[in-house]
């Protein structure tokens, strides 16, 4: 299925924002909210997972269902999961299409990736204290 | 002990009125404030001390070698980007300006990726702006547009507007028109009295449709526009222009999306429009707390907002150019110093990426999402926790920030200091 994204700030994103190592930002930040008809469509269940993919990558999520979401758009919170997928393209604005990426949304069985390992992907070192 | 007007510093709101009760070194209850308040307030994710990435893995570090390192490296770089300085004060702000300037860098702040698009906008065609205070104790009519105050910032219909006593708007909610636009049924669309629901891309479209209507011209506007339809967008209309006060208040619904800049100048030329009929305003909803105080900061030190380039050893300003994420997507700098931001979680991490690659460096009071991306990171205070300083608004109104508890930490703008005292130095020998 074919959707454009939107991400943006929601209450348990900025309650945990200074938690970025915490299972529950983890949890707050990979969620994909969707329209119940296109989960529907997808043929899977809230709380199944998705693979999205975009122009810039891609990332495992969990579905969340969001009567508020249009048809034909997901949204998920602002955060490291979103921008794995968000292209750094700005149109010589200095600002990304963080309200609009054009992704491919199918169901997968793959985990939900910890934050650590989805910084390793793009060079990154995990600190645990 | 209870602390009274402790000042939140999570969002740009800056709430003034929090109680807040401290056993020791810790905040053990918040008072007044929202749900971000209290995690901002009560979190616990302190980096302990500075650490330095080597061959191995990760090494604490003393801060006398953290400093002298990060001196050297902005010292070895040819094209160093300056980036964050949103959740921090002035005073710290105003050391990086200094450190840029003395290595010819570019620095920018975090209004490039939030509301830079809307000071393109008010460098084009103006801000007809006006204090929360004002809408507080005026606005009859409030507009919010592709954003949600609910969750973005919590308090901002409480304090300022849907449901707050104003003087002349004795009757709070009863005495206010609420109309919210977006492309999503929001929490805050659920609270208003007029909710447009716009589609996707479809903001220039209906703001150019609003701006006929109050010409007159309700004629030439087709039976649907974006997804709304006229005779909504003629009843709007009229209660904009039926208001003694109204009050726009707009976020990255209009900044994010296809448009950018040019939807947010749509949205200040309608403002205008209505204000040939009543009295309007336009502001933005900011985001982090002193991310307005950043803008103020870089405008008095280098007449430029963000995006500032001093490679020619002058102020350069060119967004699209000198942006952070367009530098670190070119793969232009080669060295970074980031300070109270966290461009690994909120960058694209095509972007983000290059900062892996270079000799980065994070000052920081928590770990955070750059933190494995950083070559170094420093810890520091957290401003209006256990420090103090000046933040802005998102009115442009100076707030002062307390300091609530004593830690061991030093202040950030202690540490900048330091740097900028030891490239000197160096410069100068």
């Amino acid at each position: 299925m074919k959707a454009i994204l939107n991400t943006g700030r929601t209450i348990s994103q900025g309650v945990e924002v200074e938690h970025k190592g915490s299972p529950v930002y983890r949890a707050a930040v990979s969620v994909c909210y969707m329209n119940p008809v296109d989960l529907m469509d997808l043929g899977i269940e809230e709380g199944a997972r998705v693979v999205l993919t975009s122009r810039a990558g891609s990332i495992v999520l969990t579905t969340w269902t969001a009567e508020g979401v249009n048809r034909g758009e997901v949204f998920v919170p602002l955060g490291p999961y979103a921008n794995h997928i968000i292209s750094a393209e700005t149109h010589a604005t200095g600002m990304p299409d963080f309200k609009g990426e054009p992704v491919e949304i199918n169901p997968t069985e793959e985990r939900v990736k910890d934050i650590g390992s989805v910084m390793e992907e793009i060079g990154g070192l995990w600190y645990d204290h | 002990m209870i602390i009274k007007d402790v000042v939140c510093p999570f969002c740009g709101c800056l709430c003034d009125d929090l109680e807040v009760e401290v056993d020791g070194q810790r905040v053990i209850r918040v008072q007044n404030g929202c749900a971000l308040a209290e995690s901002t307030f009560t979190g616990s994710n302190r980096l302990p001390a500075p650490i330095r990435r080597n061959a191995m893995g990760w090494e604490e570090i003393s801060y006398d070698d953290a400093i002298s390192d990060a001196a050297d490296i902005l010292l070895s770089a040819d094209r160093p980007l300056l980036y964050g300085w949103s959740s921090t004060h002035g005073e710290t702000q105003s050391c990086g300006v200094h450190i840029a300037e003395l290595i010819g860098g570019v620095i920018d702040n975090t209004s490039t990726v939030c509301h830079g698009p809307s000071i393109l906008a008010i460098q084009e065609v103006g801000h007809p702006g006006c204090t929360l205070g004002q809408v507080k104790n005026r606005a009859d009519v409030i507009v919010y547009w592709g954003c949600n105050p609910a969750e973005a910032h919590p308090r901002h219909m409480s304090r300022y507007t849907t449901f707050a006593t104003g003087f002349f708007v004795p009757e709070a909610r009863h005495g206010r028109t609420v109309i919210v636009v977006d492309t999503r049924r929001t929490e805050s669309a659920e609270i208003a009295d007029e909710f447009i629901r716009i589609e996707r891309g479809g903001d220039y479209e209906v703001l150019s449709a609003l701006r006929a209507i109050v010409q007159g011209k309700s004629s030439i506007i087709p039976s649907e526009v974006a997804g709304v339809s006229r005779e909504q967008l003629i009843r709007v209309s009229e209660i904009c222009k039926k208001a003694k006060f109204g009050a726009i208040f707009f976020g990255l619904g209009l900044t994010m999306s296809a448009g950018k800049y040019k939807n947010v100048r749509n949205a200040i030329e309608l403002t205008d429009e209505l204000n040939r009929h009543t009295k309007f305003t336009i502001s933005p909803l900011r985001g982090h707390s002193n991310v307005y105080g950043s803008n103020e900061v870089f405008t008095w030190i280098t007449g430029y907002p963000y995006a500032v380039d001093f490679a020619r050893g002058i102020a350069f300003y060119n967004p699209g150019e000198t942006t952070a994420v367009d530098i670190l997507q070119r793969g232009e700098c080669d060295a970074a110093l980031i300070v109270a931001s966290d461009p690994g979680a909120h960058f694209p991490h095509s972007a983000a990426a290059h900062l892996a690659k270079i000799p980065t460096i994070l000052i920081d009071p928590h770990q955070t999402a750059t933190t494995p991306l950083c070559r170094l990171q420093i810890p520091c205070t957290m401003t209006g926790i256990d420090a103090e300083g000046t933040a802005y608004r998102m009115d442009g109104v100076p707030i002062r920030y307390k300091k609530i508890i004593e830690s061991s930490y030093p202040d950030d703008a202690y540490l900048l200091r330091r740097i900028h005292d030891r490239i000197r130095e160096v410069q100068g020998a």
